[in-house]
């Protein structure tokens, strides 16, 4: 056992999850193999699928709707997972003053709007002073222009969330602004921040500023792409503080004065390498200050749904083998419409293995069908549903149908397949003359 | 063995000694004491409705085992065989014609005829599909057509025959094969396979209401309240 506990474990992943799809699938051909050997029942199979096309259909209709739906869900929540997860690579650490971590988070990666406490001076000298902080950028949030918000924070960041421009330059100057990749405005485009955001948002409240676009940042997947950066300095200028320098310093970006430094909610923070973020990480979160990985959070905020997110996948099984029962009372009940078929073909001298196997190869070819259908509607409907959480969440999602879904349909499958045994075992054991009797 | 006997020609003979067949309540639902039927034989059976000739024609089939008694072909007492092996007796030996027809109507006549090639071993499939087309041939059915849906009472009962024939079965038993078919299809039916039969040396067992039918044949017996009552000549 332990050998071949090892010899798995040392397996790939891929191979783990195709052997068990290989494993789910075998009942079928194990069973096609004892009933249908030396039987030729494809002609009478065929032809009775043909006769009750319709009814036919239907049944596998129901059944690919079914299992596709249950394949989507559990697709579309991994991809949701994921796609949040990557939303947060680019955040190796965020600092902000104590609080609600979480909702922290959820303000600087997924730009979810939140009142946060700011951090002062002090706490930017400390952070300007690590040497292992090889990215250290203010997020300053609270602005929003045609529903996208506008942030401010630093050039660097907006080139190590971007990577090269898709289009334009990076800011310069304080009334120069870069685009998400798919914020609502043109490069060359001038605008004036509304305080707030939604419905809420004051579009009088900066009058006289005025931002142009001069850049658009490739697409990164998050809802960082619908956002409008700013230098922070703007947005300090647009409330009416100090921007960050002192008075004659004519410049933008890092390093901040902390004399002169009006506060931020978050700061981002990235470090070459892990155990230098882990070490920053460990170092300021302390005190005044709290220090966190996002994607630790995201993980304990994973954790906390996992609950549900096995809930979703048990209710995916469940209704699978509600779906099973239902397309098995179904068969019994077409099962004794053939009656008379199969007490004839008893009567001409047939085995009760062939009755037995035409009863199992017409059902599982419904089935068969159906699950294969199944699998193209759970393609198409976990992207349907990506679709429909992109455009709420701004969040790229990758949908596919993946091993888990391979898995639980094939594990229907090959239960409807074994349940299938029961309608043509009923119809094995019916009596012949009165069948032929009754029926006629 | 019965098949053996059928492919070179002769049917086995039919004997029933001190049969019982008994309702689940326990009521007698056939008596037969002692009856015979000669090899190529072809007999009709009659009676009033109810009095047992389709119980008496599914003991013979090996449909029903009697509680008590023998049913031999030959030198195999169906009483004696359990279902499977009655089953296997009947696909090798007999070939059955109802009343209604019977067929599938999502099959072909061909498909219908040939049937039996679905479950017989693989190297006979072949000649009981040739067997069937000639048969389909000669009783002036298209073996082609897509279903038999359309037939008329008469094509459908002739594609019956040629099923019941297509195996080379030793005997061909018929329930009523002539009750929903007009004057001249019924005529044409029972000429029909009685000539394909005694060609071949088969016996044929028919119950019949149809006193055209019983008298094309060889010999009657009567059945009344579950006992054969006469067994003499048409």
């Amino acid at each position: 056992m332990t050998a071949l506990g090892d010899l798995w474990a040392a397996l790939p992943a891929a191979a783990q999850d195709a052997l068990l799809l290989a494993a789910l699938l075998s009942p079928a051909p194990v069973l096609a193999a004892l009933l249908l050997r030396g039987l030729s029942v494809g002609g009478l199979t065929g032809a009775l699928l043909w006769r009750f096309r319709r009814t036919n259909l239907l049944f596998a209709a129901l059944m690919a709707l079914s299992v596709g739906l249950g394949a989507a869900v559990i697709a579309q929540e991994r991809a949701l997972r994921q796609g949040a997860a990557r939303a947060a690579d680019a955040f190796d650490v965020i600092v902000a003053a104590p609080g609600d971590r979480l909702r922290l988070m959820l303000a600087a990666v997924y730009l979810d709007p939140a009142d946060a406490p700011l951090l002062r001076g002090e706490a930017l000298a400390r952070l300007q002073a690590d040497s292992q902080i090889d990215l250290l950028a203010p997020l300053a949030f609270g602005d929003s222009h045609a529903g996208a918000p506008v942030v401010g924070s630093t050039a660097a960041f907006v080139a190590h969330l971007s990577g090269p421009l898709a289009e334009g330059r990076v800011f310069a100057a304080e009334d120069e602004a870069v685009a998400g990749a798919r914020a609502p405005v043109a490069v060359g485009y001038s605008f004036t921040p509304a305080h707030g955001h939604g419905p809420l948002a004051e579009t009088d409240a900066h009058d006289g500023v005025s931002l142009r676009v001069v850049g658009r940042m490739a697409p990164t997947g998050t809802p960082w792409d619908k956002a409008i950066v700013t230098p922070v300095e703007a947005v300090w200028n647009t409330h009416g503080l100090a921007n960050g320098h002192a008075p004659g310093v004519d410049r933008i970006g890092p390093p901040f004065d902390p004399d002169y430094f009006p506060g931020t909610p978050a700061f981002v923070i990235h470090a070459q390498e892990l155990w230098r973020a882990y070490a920053v990480q460990a170092r300021h979160d302390r005190g005044d200050m709290m220090a966190f990985f996002p994607g630790a959070e995201l993980a304990r905020l994973n954790a906390l749904v996992g609950d549900v997110r096995q809930a979703m996948s048990l209710m995916a099984t469940l209704t699978q083998a509600l779906v099973a029962a239902g397309v098995m009372a179904g068969l019994a009940a077409l099962a004794r419409l053939f009656g008379r078929r199969f007490a004839l073909l008893r009567a001409l001298g047939a085995p009760r293995r062939f009755v037995l196997a035409a009863m199992w190869s017409y059902a599982v070819a419904l089935v068969g069908a159906g699950c294969l259908a199944g699998l193209g509607v759970g393609w198409l409907s976990a992207r349907l549903l990506s679709a429909l959480v992109e455009a709420r969440t701004d969040l790229a999602l990758a949908p596919a149908l993946g091993w888990p879904e391979l898995h639980l349909v094939a594990g229907f499958f090959s239960l409807t397949c074994l349940l299938a045994l029961l309608p043509g075992l009923a119809a094995y054991r019916r009596d012949v003359p009165s069948d032929l009797r009754e029926t006629a | 063995m019965p098949l053996d006997a059928a492919r070179s020609g002769f049917a086995p003979p039919l004997s029933l000694r001190d049969v019982a067949v008994d309702a689940p309540d326990g009521r007698a639902l056939l008596r037969v004491g002692a009856l015979d039927i000669g090899p190529g034989e072809a007999v009709g059976i009659r009676g009033p409705s109810g009095a047992g000739k389709t119980t008496l024609l599914h003991v013979m089939a090996g449909l029903i085992r009697p509680a008590r008694g023998a049913v031999r072909w030959g030198d195999t007492d169906l009483a004696t065989l359990d279902e499977a092996a009655r089953d296997a007796f009947r696909r090798r030996s007999l070939g059955l014609i109802f009343q209604d027809f019977l067929l599938f109507e999502e099959l072909s006549p061909l498909g219908n005829a040939a049937v039996a090639a679905a479950w017989a071993p693989a190297a006979e499939r072949p000649e009981i599909r040739a067997r069937a087309a000639g048969l389909l041939d000669r009783l002036g059915v298209p073996p082609g057509a897509r279903g038999v849906s359309g037939f008329s009472g008469g094509e459908r009962q002739r594609v019956a025959a040629a099923r019941a024939l297509a195996a080379d079965p030793a005997a061909v038993l018929a329930d009523e094969p002539t009750a929903s078919l007009d004057r001249a299809s019924a005529d044409r039916l029972v000429g029909d396979l009685l000539a394909l039969a005694r060609e071949r040396g088969r016996t044929v067992i028919a119950v019949s209401h149809d006193a055209a039918v019983i008298a094309a044949m060889d010999r009657v017996i009567e059945v009344a309240d579950g006992a054969v009552v006469a067994a003499g000549a048409a």
